[in-house]
């Protein structure tokens, strides 16, 4: 079967395959992340003793430190798309992912700030590995900021994918500032992110956590897609022709004193 | 149980952090919610505008 993926660059054909999609990716956001933690606090009840306990953390702080950086990426592959391509849904897909790219940081910076309480004594400390991942949270404010100081749709998502895109140099630096080539020269508190040096069952629940972080990612982002599709294709003849739109305008009078 | 909710002393450190993400996982899709539902009530009334100015 071959599948016309440009037919999905059009916002009338994207709109009711996400409308369709976002209830499954639900289903498998809550199964994998019920199952992640589940796994993560019973199957590992053996392995760490009561000093480690803190440790949990680790399944929410590592999938949502690695969404936050995915989700850039993948931001910035849309803005890309609609620079090259000039697509309007390129445009609308980054900036939705934006905000959910921007909670992932924020949930990132929270809990790795509590984890940091109980294994360093801090919850903060100017480390590579935290200022980068802050500046990281600046970038994203920053990007939304722009798309929203610009009035013009088109200048705002042009100007927006520009500032994404020199953004993306943080993601390496975010990465080396812990995997440093050569540990004389960059002492970090933050532990190398080394996924052998993790425990086999903490794994499990890490990494299935993790899954349910980003089929959560993709339900809010298309949820939101759906609602700025909504707004800036709100004139065109298929917008109006949507059973939620339809529901309602029949009827001119209803509502008319309002 | 209080045992295991206490976890080793760690308790208000790990349910904390287990609570910011669950809270702010929740209000993302709730306010996402709302915001679709206002934006169809615009566009409804939009519409229904025009279908009145056109009736006229």
């Amino acid at each position: 079967m071959k599948i016309n993926w440009f037919k999905y660059s059009a916002p009338m054909n994207f709109y009711p395959l996400a409308g369709k999609l976002i209830p499954l990716f639900w289903i498998a956001a809550i199964v994998l992340i019920a199952g992640g933690l589940y796994w993560g606090f019973f199957k590992t009840a053996d392995i760490l003793n009561d000093q480690k306990q803190y440790y949990r953390i680790i399944y929410v702080h590592v999938a949502s430190a690695w969404m936050a950086m995915w989700l850039y990426a993948v931001m910035v592959f849309w803005a890309m798309l609609g620079l090259v391509f000039n697509t309007r849904l390129s445009y609308m897909l980054a900036s939705a992912t934006a905000i959910t790219g921007t909670m992932m940081t924020i949930i990132a910076l929270a809990t790795g700030a509590i984890w940091g309480k109980t294994s360093w004594g801090t919850y903060w400390d100017w480390d590579p590995k935290l200022t980068t991942f802050l500046i990281l949270l600046f970038v994203y404010i920053g990007y939304i900021a722009l798309q929203s100081a610009i009035d013009d749709v088109r200048r705002s998502d042009k100007a927006s994918a520009l500032l994404a895109l020199v953004g993306l140099a943080l993601v390496p630096i975010i990465y080396y500032a812990v995997n440093c080539p050569d540990p004389t020269q960059c002492a970090s508190l933050h532990q190398e992110s080394s996924l052998k040096r993790v425990e086999s069952n903490i794994l499990i629940g890490m990494l299935v956590t993790t899954l349910g972080f980003w089929m959560y990612s993709f339900a809010t982002t298309l949820m939101r897609a759906r609602i700025i599709v909504l707004e800036r294709e709100r004139s065109t003849t298929w917008v109006s022709k949507l059973p939620e739109v339809l529901s309602g305008v029949n009827d001119p009078d209803k509502g008319a004193k309002s | 149980m209080i045992e295991f909710f206490s976890m080793g002393g760690f308790g208000v450190f790990i349910w904390s952090a287990m609570g910011i993400a669950l809270t702010l996982m929740v209000l993302e899709p709730v306010s996402l919610m709302i915001k679709r539902r206002s934006v169809l009530k615009q566009i409804k009334r939009t519409k229904r505008l025009e279908a009145r100015k056109n009736r006229d």
